[in-house]
């Protein structure tokens, strides 16, 4: 009773940024599988224009699958994170350096390395507790 | 960063100055607040979040540095809570540069460092390192007292805040 007589009706905010918390590496696997498919199409393909549009696309969608990538390894992963997932610095690093490579490749095996990669990721999230710290309501089934 | 910048506006013209004829005049500042609850985590440690303060509002020049202060944050609107860093006249360290607070400016600053911030799951602080020098008639109240959570009641430590020292570098201009 007094605390609810003693409660200030007025908030103000100490204001610093927040991280809103929600990672999953889904996103940056989605984006690697619209570069496979870019791949495929491409190679499946005889006209010029078509291929040149092509290569442009696959590497705007690299570049995000790179920065998906990033946003899991900088803000995600915490240095504790290490006794289970020991070799996550080269996991990331091979990674990214194999989109890398798929921007400058329009060989299939290629960008099927990436999603092989981003799985590894992802077991790597999930082996942390990802899945259950980081998505509202796990992901959709 | 806002989109307000520094205001120059200044005398009998300005909006909102705390004298009797402003908006926010002696009957505007009774009606307080007088009491507010922190929300957020940029003042620790020596404001926690969910600390219970008193407000004195009927202040309507920028108090000493080092003194909490209650105000209207440029941008949003919305009631802050930092840290008198610089008054009006002060040189401040400003996006590299230096920068000069006009009569009616004051820099605010949060007590807790990004690092700790970090650690603790925040983001980075947000005072007049991003939105810039704060006038006078965004000022609301000066905070001096804690009366909640009783374990730590009492008055708001002052830090100590002297101005900021120029460093050497090229000379800065005023506007």
């Amino acid at each position: 009773m007094l605390h609810r007589v003693l409660a200030p009706r007025t908030t103000v905010r100490a204001h610093c940024d927040l991280p809103c918390g929600v990672y999953d590496p889904e996103q940056a696997r989605i984006e690697a599988e619209s570069v496979y498919r870019i791949v495929e199409k491409y190679n499946a393909s005889e006209d010029a224009t078509f291929r040149t549009r092509a290569l442009v696309i696959k590497e705007k969608q690299a570049d995000l699958v790179k920065h998906h990538l990033d946003t899991l390894w900088h803000d995600y992963f915490k240095p504790e994170h290490l006794e289970a997932v020991p070799n996550l610095h080269e996991l990331f690093w091979s990674a990214n350096k194999q989109v890398s490579k798929v921007k400058a490749s329009t060989n299939i095996d290629d960008a099927k390395k990436l999603l092989e990669l981003i799985d590894d990721v992802d077991a790597a999230w999930k082996a942390t507790g990802g899945l259950a710290k980081t998505r509202v309501a796990g992901r959709p089934g | 960063m806002t989109e307000t910048g520094p205001r120059r506006v200044r005398g009998a013209l300005r909006p909102g100055a705390g004298g009797p004829l402003g908006l926010r005049g002696l009957r505007g500042r009774l009606a307080g607040p007088w009491r507010v609850a922190v929300a957020e985590a940029s003042m620790t440690p020596s404001i926690s979040e969910g600390d219970w303060l008193l407000v004195d509002p009927t202040v309507d020049r920028w108090p000493r540095r080092g003194t909490v202060v209650v105000f209207r944050e440029p941008g949003s609107g919305e009631l802050a809570i930092k840290r008198v860093a610089g008054r009006p006249g002060d040189w401040v360290p400003f996006s590299g540069a230096w920068l000069r607070l006009a009569d009616d400016e004051a820099w605010l600053l949060s007590d807790a460092d990004d690092a700790a911030l970090a650690e603790a799951g925040h983001g980075r602080a947000v005072d007049s390192g991003s939105y810039g020098p704060v006038g006078v008639d965004a000022l609301v109240g000066r905070a001096w007292f804690r009366y909640w959570p009783l374990s730590r009641v009492g008055r708001l430590p002052k830090a100590s805040a002297p101005p900021f020292a120029r460093g050497p570098g090229p000379a800065p201009t005023s506007d």
